[in-house]
């Protein structure tokens, strides 16, 4: 029953995501408790509820043979199913329609990637759901951060009236990982240099730094989680690009997905929230993810009015956000010289005097550090290729640094050469290579396929690494194939993958 | 004679003072001495008695020096110098006539001036190309070559002009002739191997009390300085109670800015290229550095110390009138100083020597960055002034002094020995000395970058700024160059993987004998420069363990000492890097520690690879560095060796294969199949030796194996 109801209504509705609790609404009637989330809201409660019902009805099933991972996927006819237990016991759940005319061909692990980005980044602004839960356990409180946390965090996938989320054409995109700027020995140093300077302006707080170069990572202290997360909405809404476009969507990430209409989206979407029942509105709602709330003061401080403005002087508040490993809440403040945006996190445990003492540290960052950011700004800038830096003639790959959440790709701009069977072809590699990395653990494998279309698709996986490579128009033979990933392997991954 | 003051209570040897003598002194009385004469051509002090020429060697200075007596007729002598090849004897008799004596055989001839109005005011041997003596007259240069076949003098030039009195130091081999009404316009000539430079006239400047008054420049306020081979003149303006000093050019004179001082009377030392000004009145010295272009004064002002004087009541009765006279007499009436270091107390019939106490001076200035930079200048007492930096450099970080003073104090000792070995100093500092003491006031390059700043009106100086002005033309020195290679950084562009691991198994080899030849330079320290390796043991490396707590701000100070060698192109030793790593991960800071060495901050080397898989027990990641540190030195045997620790017997064997790494035995193998109990991994290295492995199915290895294989197949099955 729940099974028809849904497909009856998704055949409008693309996309659905929902989020609930396994521990409550225990009892029949309460049912409409466990829902956390739901989109879209204005969806009647009983569809709502066929689709947790029957999302919850199977991982029931299936725990009862995977107790640890119960389940990940449904793939119907119509939809996939994607399943992601955030907390325990707190699960979130993704139902998209196929289509192939729509090029609604998704990855799963692509999709599952998008649901832990939005919980990591809920975790590092709101903290976790279950304490928010604990907080208030009427829910009200989680449903109101949730809901508009997730809907601004949508946005960005908007386009028109549709979402578009990565389909097989990110193939060679990874998501949850960090992009790194290469540097040279000693603009290295430099840049240590500086984070060492940084240090030492934070004097004994404890504090973090971390450093990118338009968006690209360039330094970090933080742990690779904390640096996934942090660099995620660095390159979201921090960075000069963010900035320049005033609040528009595209990035270096999510190039193509541009939309000038993303502010009047994103108050469509809350309006229809407001007509919701959902919210909660005797809360005051940080918006963290909200579009052009940022902007470079004239002293290179980054400043938003986000997370509200202090009474009486009308200075904003210092954001706050948590880390996942140390259990402290800290200050965020970002620093942006041209290219550079620095972002500083101070625990607020350690600043006694709270915003007074961000200043003072504001102060002493402008009177002791700023030469060297410009120096290593200079640096840097100086010694980058560009958009395409990183693009290797004849080649489309994706290399993925997973002990290191980092990962290298071709540019979006030449990705987009490549034809769709390629891509295709890819997607369906990929699907393979995390099919086979969940089953078996294993890290070693190799897969070279001749598409259709007489492409090459390479997928390799050394040592917690992983090599994705299109080759279009080239040679025929097997041999050919395998001595251009040697060569790329050689060239650009330390050999890491050119062993045998 | 003796003076009486009461002055004593300043010699008490615990006294703080920058300066000091050190007792005994040279004693230069002579019976019927007629004065004391300083020859600074060749460091000799001479008392002549009426028939007799008395000299003391001065240099090197030693208090029991004997004295060396020549005969000459009796006469008034008004000044005395023996040529510079101590051939000749010349006194000057009177102002229009001077006396020679040739030393070997006795024979003498005279020299006089045409005129009566022209009278002679000083002479001076020299070592120019076109002369050998030069006599100053009130109306202008004589300059004579010496003719030994004719036992007489030949005039080479005359240079015309009015002279009320002049200087002159051999040091600079530079005469400046005062004239004008005021004594203030000079003109200076240079006369060096080079030939006669003339330089352009200048006045200097003088303060008048009222406009009327026309003060006139006496010759003692006026002296002739050398340091770091550059020559300056310091002129005394008791109105406006200021040193004025300029510096000479070849091409201009260009004034330098002025120091304040506290006595009317002003006497100048130079000690290891440090001037000290005598405030003789205050009794007290001002130390400056001119080698930068500050002002301020080294240190303090604190009085003159007198060392090693005998205790009181040990000494006999004759020393202790001694002691306490010289006590007494500090700064006395009769003293006169000698260029360089020399202070002369004519009425004892002393001499003294200026010593530096760098001890005291770097104890009292708490600025340890710009001690250490005075300290790197000093070359007289290498070993002392090495230590005291080492010293220096260690205390800083373990009284945790703010972190940029103590990344200029590293910044310093790295440039400072970078710019030795550019100039070769650092293997052959003694050799250094003659060369910057040849006087020559600046290379015409120079001298011209001078001309264009002057007249352009800019008022900074930066010429000199970042080295010692000595020549490069050393470089040729093979010795040098070997250093220089084993020193600096050839490869400044970022090493590619090529190229790294190409070099990989000789630069282990490399840095052995290195570290050999390190150990060798030690015996015999000849400058104050560092190298970084002796920084990292006595410094970096000795407090790491008292700076176990403050892993982070040892590490900070790690990172800028990297940044400095590769900003001053100083290859470093892999301990450094070793020890960078040790403190990343004591901090389990793993992820900034990939970044070091994803980016070569941390040059890879097999040091660093082993300590990377020593702490790769807390985080399997750096185990991964690591060994992606051997595969990329090319250090395939340990690689293999690691792989099998890890149970990669196949990838190991497979790596082996195809890099033809043939020092493996197959028993490691082997071995490492059987331990893990599964007859599979056996069976597979079994077959891998058997079939690449010529011979080895002959092999009793492969019996035993084989048999040890049948024994565990059962086991599975059952």
């Amino acid at each position: 029953m729940g099974l028809s109801s849904a497909a009856t209504t998704t055949l409008s509705e693309p996309l659905k995501f929902c989020i609930f609790d396994l521990r409550r609404g225990q009892h029949e009637g309460e049912e409409l408790e466990k829902i956390l989330f739901f989109f879209p809201a204005d969806l009647p409660f009983p569809a709502q509820l066929s689709v947790v019902g029957l999302s919850e009805g199977l991982i029931t099933f299936t725990r009862i043979f995977s107790p640890e991972a119960a389940c990940e996927v449904i793939e119907a006819e119509m939809h996939s199913h994607v399943f992601f237990e955030a907390e325990p016991d707190i699960w979130m759940v993704m139902v998209v329609a196929k289509s192939k005319e729509t090029e609604a061909i998704w990855r799963i692990e692509a999709l599952r990637s998008v649901l832990k980005e939005i919980h990591s980044l809920f975790v590092m602004f709101h903290g976790s759901i279950r304490m928010l839960l604990d907080k208030e356990p009427g829910g009200g409180l989680i449903r109101g951060h949730l809901y508009t946390f997730i809907m601004d965090y949508l946005t960005d996938f908007l386009i028109g009236n549709k979402f578009l989320l990565p389909n097989f054409r990110d193939s060679l995109k990874e998501r949850g990982t960090v992009q790194m700027l290469t540097v040279g020995r000693e603009a290295a140093i430099e840049v240590q240099s500086l984070v060492g300077a940084l240090d030492s302006c934070m004097a004994n707080t404890l504090g973090y730094s971390v450093i990118l170069f338009q968006d690209l990572l360039v330094s970090t202290t933080l742990t690779p989680d904390d640096t996934v997360n942090l660099f995620t909405y660095g390159t979201l809404r921090l960075t000069p690009r963010m900035l320049s476009s005033g609040g528009s969507t595209w990035s270096y990430l999510r190039k193509g997905s541009a939309s000038s209409h993303a502010e009047s989206a994103s108050d469509r979407l809350h309006g229809l929230q407001d007509a919701s029942s959902v919210r909660g509105d005797n809360y005051q709602i940080v918006r963290p993810l909200q579009h052009g709330k940022w902007s470079k003061g004239k002293d290179g401080f980054l400043v938003t009015d986000i997370w509200g403005v202090e009474v009486g002087n009308l200075v904003p508040t210092t954001p706050t956000i948590w880390l996942q490993q140390i259990e402290h809440k800290m200050y965020l403040c970002a620093y942006q010289h041209k290219g550079l945006t620095i972002i500083l996190l101070i625990p607020v445990t350690s600043m006694l005097n709270g915003e007074e003492g961000i200043s003072m540290l504001k102060q002493q960052l402008l009177e002791n550090v700023s030469s060297k950011i410009y120096k290593v700004e200079e640096k840097l800038s100086k010694g980058w290729g560009g958009e395409n830096a990183y693009h290797v003639k004849g080649y489309r790959y994706l290399l993925v640094d997973s002990d290191r959440n980092l990962s290298r790709a071709s540019p979006s701009g030449k990705v987009t050469t490549l034809t769709k069977e390629s891509l295709l072809t890819l997607n369906k590699v990929r699907e393979d290579v995390d099919l086979e990395r969940n089953r078996t653990k294993a890290d070693d494998l190799e897969i070279c396929i001749r598409a259709k279309n007489n492409s090459w698709v390479i997928a390799q996986a050394a040592r917690g690494k992983q090599l994705y490579i299109v080759l279009e128009k080239a040679n025929e033979t097997l041999l050919y194939a395998s001595e251009a990933v040697e060569k790329f392997s050689d060239r650009y991954c330390n050999g890491a993958f050119s062993l045998d | 004679m003796f003076g009486n003051t009461s002055m004593v209570g300043f010699g008490g040897s615990g006294a703080l003072s920058h300066a000091y003598i050190h007792y005994p002194p040279l004693k230069c009385r002579y019976d019927g001495s007629r004065g004391l004469f300083y020859d600074d051509g060749n460091k000799l002090l001479i008392s002549p008695t009426s028939d007799q020429v008395v000299s003391w060697k001065v240099s090197p200075f030693t208090s029991d020096v004997a004295p060396i007596t020549d005969t000459i007729s009796e006469g008034p002598i008004l000044s005395v110098h023996y040529s510079l090849d101590l051939k000749l004897i010349a006194v000057q008799r009177s102002n229009h006539e001077i006396q020679f004596w040739v030393r070997e055989t006795g024979e003498t001839f005279t020299q006089k001036s045409k005129s009566d109005s022209d009278s002679i005011l000083g002479f001076f041997w020299t070592d120019c190309a076109v002369c050998d003596i030069v006599f100053v007259k009130t109306s202008g240069l004589d300059l004579y070559a010496y003719v030994p076949e004719l036992k007489s003098l030949e005039l080479v030039e005359t240079k015309k002009m009015n002279v009320s009195w002049y200087i002159y130091t051999h040091e600079s081999r530079l005469v400046l002739l005062a004239s004008g009404m005021q004594c203030k316009s000079f003109t200076g000539y240079q006369l060096s191997s080079a030939g006669v430079i003339r330089l352009p006239r200048f006045e200097m400047a003088m303060t008048k009390v009222d406009a009327n008054s026309k003060p006139v420049l006496a010759t003692e306020d006026v002296h002739i300085v050398t340091v770091y081979g550059r020559i300056y003149c310091l002129q005394v303006d008791r109105v406006a109670m200021l040193l004025h000093s300029y510096r000479f050019y070849r091409d201009a004179v260009i004034q330098q800015g002025s120091l304040p001082i506290y006595s009317s009377k002003i006497a100048v030392s130079v000690v290891d290229n440090v001037l000290l000004v005598h405030q003789v009145d205050a009794k007290v010295i001002l130390l400056y550095d001119i080698f930068a272009d500050s002002r301020t004064p080294v240190s303090a002002p604190l009085p003159l110390l007198i060392r090693g004087l005998p205790s009181r009541t040990n000494a006999q009765s004759s020393e202790t009138t001694l002691t306490s006279n010289t006590m007494a007499n500090l700064y006395g009436d009769d003293w006169i100083f000698l260029v360089p270091d020399l202070i002369c107390d004519v009425g004892n019939g002393f001499l003294w020597k200026v010593h530096l106490d760098l001890e005291a001076i770097s104890a009292s200035n708490s600025e340890v960055p710009s001690v250490l930079e005075f300290l790197q200048r000093r070359k007289l007492e290498p070993k002392k002034a090495k230590h005291l930096c080492l010293e220096l450099a260690r205390s800083v970080i373990i009284e945790r002094r703010p972190l940029p003073m103590v990344f200029r104090a590293i910044d310093v000792l790295l440039k400072s020995f970078a710019y030795s070995l550019k100039t070769g100093s650092y293997l052959k500092g003694g050799k250094m000395e003659k060369t910057t003491i040849s006087g020559v006031p600046e290379n015409s390059e120079s001298g011209k970058f001078v001309k264009n700043e002057s007249e352009s009106g800019v008022e900074s100086r930066t010429v000199h700024d970042s080295g010692f002005s000595t020549s490069d033309s050393e470089d040729n020195n093979p010795s040098i160059k070997k250093a220089k290679a084993k020193f600096l950084n050839t490869n400044s562009s970022g090493v590619n993987t090529e190229e790294a691991s190409g070099i990989g198994d000789h630069s282990v080899n490399e840095n052995q004998s290195l570290n050999a030849n390190v150990s060798e330079q030690e015996s015999q320290v000849t400058s104050a420069a560092i190298p970084p390796d002796e920084l990292y043991s006595f410094v970096l490396a000795s407090v790491e363990e008292e700076m176990i707590a403050d892993a982070s701000y040892l590490f900070a100070i790690i990172v800028e000492f990297i940044r400095s060698a590769s900003l001053e192109k100083i290859k470093l030793q892999p301990n450094i890097y070793v020890l960078a790593v040790r403190l990343l991960a004591r901090n389990e800071r793993y992820a900034e520690l990939g970044l070091f060495i994803m980016n070569k901050i941390i040059e890879p080397s097999k040091e660093v690879a082993l300590q990377l898989l020593e702490t790769s027990r807390q985080s399997i990641q750096t185990r991964k560095l690591g060994l992606d540190m051997m595969r990329q030195l090319m250090l395939h045997h340990d690689y293999i060796v690691l792989l099998v620790q890890d149970g990669c017997y196949l990838e190991a064997l497979r790596f082996a294969r195809k890099h033809k790494v043939s020092t493996v035995r197959p028993s490691l193998f082997l071995e490492a199949a059987y331990a893990s109990n599964d007859p599979q991994h056996l069976a597979a290295v079994l077959r891998f030796f058997r079939d690449f492995k010529p011979g080895f199915a002959t092999t009793s290895e492969h019996s035993t194996y084989i048999r040890a294989l049948a024994d565990m197949s059962p086991s599975i099955t059952s």
